[in-house]
């Protein structure tokens, strides 16, 4: 009876997401989606896009309008990843053990998967003003490879020297381009470079030079925060 | 090309449902593993093979080549890695025939 019923919903449930599918005046042809119809045409007939620039509207929202919001944003992630270091400890030394020795095979080749996840992050970063994504999410990638290598070595270290002053650089490059905005136009962080045409990759003025460093700073941050909860001061 | 691209859908939608049916239906983890991750492997590349076929442009087929390489490196990692830590955790079914890791005598 009860599988009777769960084939029942299951029936139901993949009609419903056919028809649901099929309808074509909101799901187009395969392969004939137009990104600039369906994500951002509102946006496009309203004449914000000379101000913005951006083809996506979230990113000209979260980076164009609202700046000082994600400058918080970035200072509440760097005070949690603060907190993580205080929490655990400075004097960092030695790995955690692994239960389980890794072999070669996963060593190598979570290698070759660190450069690819790094190239789709990379990807992910530099479009946040043409498609979904951007410094976040971008960000949140670098660390998850970075994740991908501690997990699989177990003598793996990465240089958390190198990204604390990545991320410092990142961060303080942020509020530079900030003032900037101040003092060649009017306010803290308004556009002060051309927007250029929609759709292209250097376009939307300042917002790709934002998520660059949102992503650094993001990913740095996230990776020492892996880093803190993957070692433990040496036991002398 | 529209219906070799249905095609290949088609087939890889039917492997993702085989995978999943084995992973239901066979009797320990091993057996598991490969119908989890050899059926799922072969689906994916036959729905993206497809997916390249119903538009055939080059800014298309370089991402799913990317994505395929991808798929081909972690895949068969993943699954070793599962084969592996399940070895190690003692969790062996009974009916095992040969053991080459411990013929070999590694641990």
């Amino acid at each position: 009876m009860k599988n009777l019923f769960g084939l029942l919903l299951s029936l139901v449930l993949g009609a419903f997401i056919i028809l649901a599918l099929n309808n074509t005046a909101a799901f187009p042809a395969f392969g004939e989606v137009d990104l600039a119809d369906r994500v951002s045409e509102q946006y496009f007939t309203d004449g914000n896009v000379a101000e913005v620039g951006s083809a996506n509207i979230v990113t000209a929202i979260v980076v164009g309008y609202r700046g000082f919001d994600t400058l918080g944003e970035v200072t509440v992630l760097f005070i949690s990843a603060l907190g993580v270091a205080i929490i655990f400890g400075e004097k960092k030394q030695e790995r955690l053990d692994l239960k389980f020795k890794p072999n070669f095979m996963l060593r190598v080749g979570s290698r070759v998967l660190f450069g690819m996840i790094l190239i789709t992050s990379i990807y992910i970063i530099f479009h946040g003003h043409l498609t979904p994504g951007g410094g976040f999410p971008g960000g949140a990638i670098i660390a998850s490879a970075v994740l991908l290598l501690y997990l699989t070595d177990d003598r793996f270290r990465s240089n958390v020297k190198g990204f604390k002053i990545l991320e410092g650089i990142a961060g303080s490059l942020f509020v530079v381009i900030g003032l900037l905005g101040l003092v060649l136009v009017t306010s803290f962080l308004q556009n002060f470079l051309p927007a250029g045409t929609v759709g292209d990759l250097l376009s939307a003025g300042i917002i790709p030079i934002i998520y660059v460093l949102i992503g650094l700073k993001v990913g740095s941050e996230i990776s020492g925060i892996v880093d803190n909860f993957l070692t433990e001061e040496e036991s002398a | 090309m529209t219906i070799a691209s249905y095609v290949f859908l088609i087939i890889g939608g039917l492997f993702y449902l085989l995978g999943g049916l084995g992973v239901l239906r066979m009797p320990d983890t091993f057996n598991r593993i490969q119908a989890g991750t050899k059926a799922t492997t072969l689906g994916a590349f036959s729905i993206l093979i497809g997916v390249a076929l119903a538009n055939p442009v080059w800014s298309w087929i370089s991402k799913i080549i990317i994505i395929i390489v991808f798929i081909i490196i972690s895949n068969p990692i993943g699954s070793s890695a599962i084969a592996k830590a399940t070895y190690n955790s003692k969790n062996i079914p009974d009916n095992l025939v040969q053991d080459a890791l411990k013929e070999r005598g590694e641990e």
